[in-house]
């Protein structure tokens, strides 16, 4: 039997695929709470191309369900549909109403990109720099951390630079995303709005340990951020006796912390081996400790602790470490080891 | 049947000539005969060529030593198979035409196949080329597919289980490129080459021996691809689109990589050569350009696409392999490189090949759906021009991919512009489909489920692609697990879903055999809510901050992943429902009629499968290929009186 279609009919289904649409857009949380301002520009952007999908999707789903329900024919049935060829007018409706559509989605779009660009007249500048398998942080005192601490409503403008292949920048809670290019300083401007701990992922494949190369982002009050970066200039001006700042500042600005344990650094990364434990892993390898530590940097591949994997620390760091500071290094660790 | 007393008097016999007949030949002739046999000695002859060559270049340099691996390597992946190819009789016309030898036009002895041994041998038959296209993607389709099982099996769980990062970068990288390469862009070049020329009513492909010869590279890049995984130091890891300079810095694995790209590539540059030929000069009379069926019509785009952008991927990977073979600086920043231009180059050709891997899914997806809704394609004229309409826009688009990568920062608008007004010839090709499923008298065989599905899942792929496209949005969602569900809800739920609905669709005609409808749509329903569950929570993962290409993630995605990964098994065993259909029914099937699905193109008007060479008459077009319910129309008929030449119009 032909099946007159019915216009109400129709209309119940389109009402229906929406309502699941919805459902599906509302009841889950599927964007993180926005922290920075850069945030609630994109969350708007993302909700207005949202609206647009369900009407698309409701638009389409009722002429599917409905066809696939009343058009259906038994086998056997040999009829014919109606020998309908087209229409201009729907024809004309279907590219000249997505055409409005998607280029207001692009306007939108452009606006939110352009807002998101300004960094204001007096940023707080950082240069964030990805190497394998770490990020460090390197503030207007010319020093290296390997956390990101930022002031709350405040502009900063981060400058990204890589030491050896491509990394890419990503606070999901601030919803900004840079790649780090060997060569080509990139440019990414954050506001954060929300006071928290964030953590800051790599998200281009940059080695084998891609999936550890992760940091922390901590947005403070700005109280706090004046207090700790006073601190932080004061304890770089003093050098302690020994050198053990300096090594410490070798340390930080290799972003060692991001995969090793090391006590006296406050670093708690677990991709490699303990530095709290280097003593025993240097009679392991039954070598004098501090040529064992300078071994294990320069070529990292030599000896490998057990339940360890080849191949995963960078190999570059004799060549990116000028010696004097390789010394200073070597120096902190083994007065740190255990 | 005498033995032949010399390698060019096989194909002297009137009997074998005229009907074709392979003669084997005998004794010590076997050796030099194209073949397996040949094979067997021209191989590790070109291998010694290759070794000979590169110790011989670097002793005259003095270069130490004069036995490298890297350099021996790379000459062996293009003489080992140049060997191969030569032994398989891939370019025995050609060596006897260049040698002044005389060439033999009429010798069928390689067409068509009698046996399932032909199937392994270098055959100029376009309908047996198809079917060697698609079962060889298949196998690949299947290695791909397991590659990904064994990496859901490690992301099942947070943390490093089964593999090391080393090893689950390479399953990763060669999951896709397999899936990519082997898989989606050669299966539609497979149904193309059985289905083009039958449905413009010509006789074969316009080259057939370039055909022969770009089906053979084809297992070559596959096994290159496989075999990288396996070599000492590891896999190409770097991921498939092998981002610079990360993947001059690989283990030796990543030169299987660039070459088996190289092999790829070319293979789909001659195939789309002979594709555009074919369409534009071998057309049975009255066919016009504007009575060929969508499918014609999609592969002529495509085969435009493929060869405008191809021999750019071909130009990245010859750059990433004479950086690290050659040591120049095409991508070394410290040496002056410039590591962007490897994505602009990269995505030039990478974002053209998803409308490579999309428009002949849409021409099969316009067939089934017209034919089994018993109506005509709605709008068929615009459904034409939309497919230009992406060809044009397709090559303005690339850049999108590299919205943060750093690049020139004025070209974000502009190609976020461009990149959106796809979604209209796009969405019109989506709401023909409807329009012509709309009062249709709905047939739902498994292709017809299939092109549903596929509807479906393209829309939510599509949408995702418009956010996506939006640049704020792409900055939160690019990398991350987001674009591995957009990816796989337009290259699965789109493409493969497509080629499911053209192998289901024309399985009768390639096989003679009809498959088991029950199964087909068992198989159907489970690939389809396997998909869905596997791919969908992956927009979330993403958006929240789980980044692709990761083999450890943060606690908080771990129920979310073990989900994934149990719904991904449940896809990947959907796949054994297919393979028993497809093979059980190939041998024990019932016979299949002409046109089981009672349609008007030019394919289904012969028997299955059709004859060797095609049609006893030529077909003369005289309609329109959609004309379900028009009374008495038709598309073609045969034995009418030939106006001449036939030919181009």
């Amino acid at each position: 039997m032909r099946h007159r279609a019915s216009f109400w009919q129709l209309a119940l289904v389109a009402a229906v695929s929406a309502a699941v649409m919805i459902v599906v857009a509302y009841a889950i949380p599927w964007l993180p709470y926005p922290a920075s301002r850069e945030a609630g520009r994109i969350n708007f952007v993302f909700w207005y191309a949202e609206w647009i999908s369900i009407v698309i999707f409701a638009v389409v789903a009722a002429p599917l369900v409905y066809s696939l329900i009343f058009f259906r024919v038994k086998e056997g049935d040999m009829s014919d549909g109606p020998p309908v060829h087209g229409h201009t007018g729907l024809e004309i409706a279907w590219t000249a109403i997505p055409f409005l559509l998607v280029t207001s989605i692009a306007i939108a779009s452009a606006i939110v990109l352009a807002k998101n660009g300004r960094a204001g007249t007096d940023p707080l500048r950082i240069t964030v720099t990805g190497q394998q398998f770490a990020w460090t942080f390197t503030y207007p005192n010319n020093q290296t951390y390997p956390i990101l601490r930022m002031p709350v409503d405040r502009h900063v403008k981060l400058t990204l630079v890589s030491k050896d292949v491509l990394h890419s920048f990503w606070v999901p809670e601030l919803y900004q995303k840079q790649d780090a290019v060997p060569g080509l300083p990139t440019h990414l401007v954050v506001s954060p709005t929300r006071m928290g701990v964030y953590p800051v992922i790599c998200v281009e494949l940059c080695g084998l340990g891609h999936s550890t190369m992760r940091s922390t982002a901590i947005v403070m009050s700005q109280n706090a951020y004046d207090a700790w970066y006073a601190n932080a200039t004061k304890a770089a001006s003093q050098p302690a006796p020994g050198g053990a700042n300096a090594g410490l500042a070798v340390f930080n600005a290799n972003g060692c912390s991001a995969c090793h344990t090391l006590t006296a650094a406050h670093a708690t990364g677990k991709v490699g081996p303990d530095l709290d434990k280097l003593k025993q892993e240097a009679a392991g390898a039954h070598q004098p400790l501090d040529a064992f530590i300078k071994q294990s940097i320069v070529d990292p591949n030599a000896y490998i602790a057990p339940g360890y994997q080849k191949g995963v620390m960078p190999e570059s760091f004799g060549q990116s470490i000028p010696a004097p500071k390789l010394d200073q290094l070597v120096q902190y660790l083994a007065s740190n080891a255990k | 049947m005498t033995t032949p007393a010399h390698e060019d008097t096989h194909v002297g016999h009137a009997d074998a000539a005229e009907h074709g007949a392979y003669v084997p030949p005998t004794g010590w002739h076997r050796w030099t005969y194209p073949g397996w046999l040949r094979v067997l000695w021209t191989t590790p002859l070109f291998a010694g060529i290759g070794i000979g060559l590169v110790v011989l270049l670097r002793w005259a340099a003095s270069w130490h030593p004069y036995y490298k691996g890297v350099p021996i390597t790379t000459v062996e992946l293009v003489t080992i198979p140049l060997g191969f190819l030569v032994g398989i009789g891939g370019f025995d016309y050609w060596a006897r035409y260049c040698s002044g030898k005389p060439t033999l036009p009429e010798d069928h002895s390689r067409h068509g196949a009698r046996s399932w041994r032909d199937y392994f041998r270098i055959n100029t038959d376009h309908k047996v080329i198809g079917v060697q296209y698609v079962v060889t993607t298949i196998a690949f389709f299947i290695i791909g597919g397991f590659l990904a099982l064994l990496f859901r099996a490690e992301l099942a769980h947070p943390g490093d289980q089964y593999f090391n990062p080393q090893t689950f970068n390479a399953l990763v990288t060669d999951h896709a490129s397999l899936m990519i390469f082997l898989f989606i862009i050669p299966a539609f070049a497979g149904l193309g080459n059985f289905v083009i020329p039958l449905m413009i009513g010509a006789a074969d492909m316009a080259f057939p021996r370039l055909n022969a010869l770009s089906y053979w590279l084809l297992p070559i890049a596959g096994i290159m691809l496989v075999a990288g995984l396996f070599v000492p130091g590891g896999g190409p890891s770097a991921g498939w689109t092998c981002y610079a300079p990360l993947c001059e810095h690989q283990p030796l694995g990543n030169v299987f990589f660039n070459m088996a790209v190289q092999w790829a590539g070319a293979s789909s540059i001659m195939t789309a050569l002979n594709f555009l030929v074919t369409i534009i000069t071998m057309r049975a009379p009255g066919m016009t350009f504007w009575r060929m069926p969508l499918l014609v019509w999609a592969n002529f785009t495509t085969s435009m696409l493929v060869v405008l952008a191809t021999p750019f991927i071909a130009g990245s990977q010859f750059f990433v392999m004479f950086d690290r073979v050659l040591h120049t600086n095409f991508f070394e920043a410290g040496n002056g490189g410039y590591v962007i231009g490897y994505q602009h180059i990269f995505w030039f050709y990478s974002h053209p090949a998803v409308y490579i891997m999309l428009l002949p899914g849409f021409g099969i997806i316009s067939e089934v759906i017209s034919v089994m809704s018993r109506k005509p394609i709605f709008g068929y004229r615009l459904m034409a021009l939309s497919l230009l309409a992406i060809l044009v826009l397709g090559f303005s688009v690339w850049a999108h991919h590299m919205f943060v990568a750093g690049m020139a920062g004025w070209l974000r608008v502009p190609i976020m512009v461009t990149t959106l007004l796809i979604a209209v010839p796009t969405g019109i090709k989506v709401f023909s489909w409807l329009a012509t499923l709309w009062e249709g008298r709905i047939h739902f065989t498994t292709s017809m489920l299939f092109a549903v599905g596929f509807i479906f899942s393209f829309v939510i792929g599509g949408l995702s692609g418009i956010w996506l496209g939006a640049v704020p949005i792409d900055i939160q969602a690019n990398q991350s697990y987001f674009i591995v569900a957009h990816i796989h809800y337009v290259l699965f739920g789109g493409s493969v879903f497509t080629i499911f609905a053209g192998i289901y669709y024309w399985y009768p005609k390639m096989t003679g055999r009809m498959y088991n409808e029950r199964l087909g749509q068992l198989h159907f329903w489970l690939t389809f809510i396997g998909f869905q569950l596997t791919f969908f929570p992956m927009h979330y993962l993403g958006l929240q901050g789980m980044p692709r290409r990761v083999a450890d993630y943060a606690n908080r995605f771990a129920g979310l992943n073990e989900f994934i990964s149990i719904a991904s098994f449940g896809l990947g065993a959907s796949t054994l429902v297919f393979l028993y259909n497809m093979i059980w029914s190939w041998a024990h099937g019932p016979a299949a009629p002409g046109n089981p699905w009672r349609a008007l193109g030019i394919e289904w008007q012969v028997s299955s499968p059709p004859p060797i060479f095609n049609f006893e008459e030529v077909p003369q077009v005289i309609g329109s290929p959609y004309e379900y319910g028009v009374p008495g129309a038709r598309h073609v008929i045969f034995g009418a009186p030939q106006p001449e030449p036939v030919g181009a119009d």
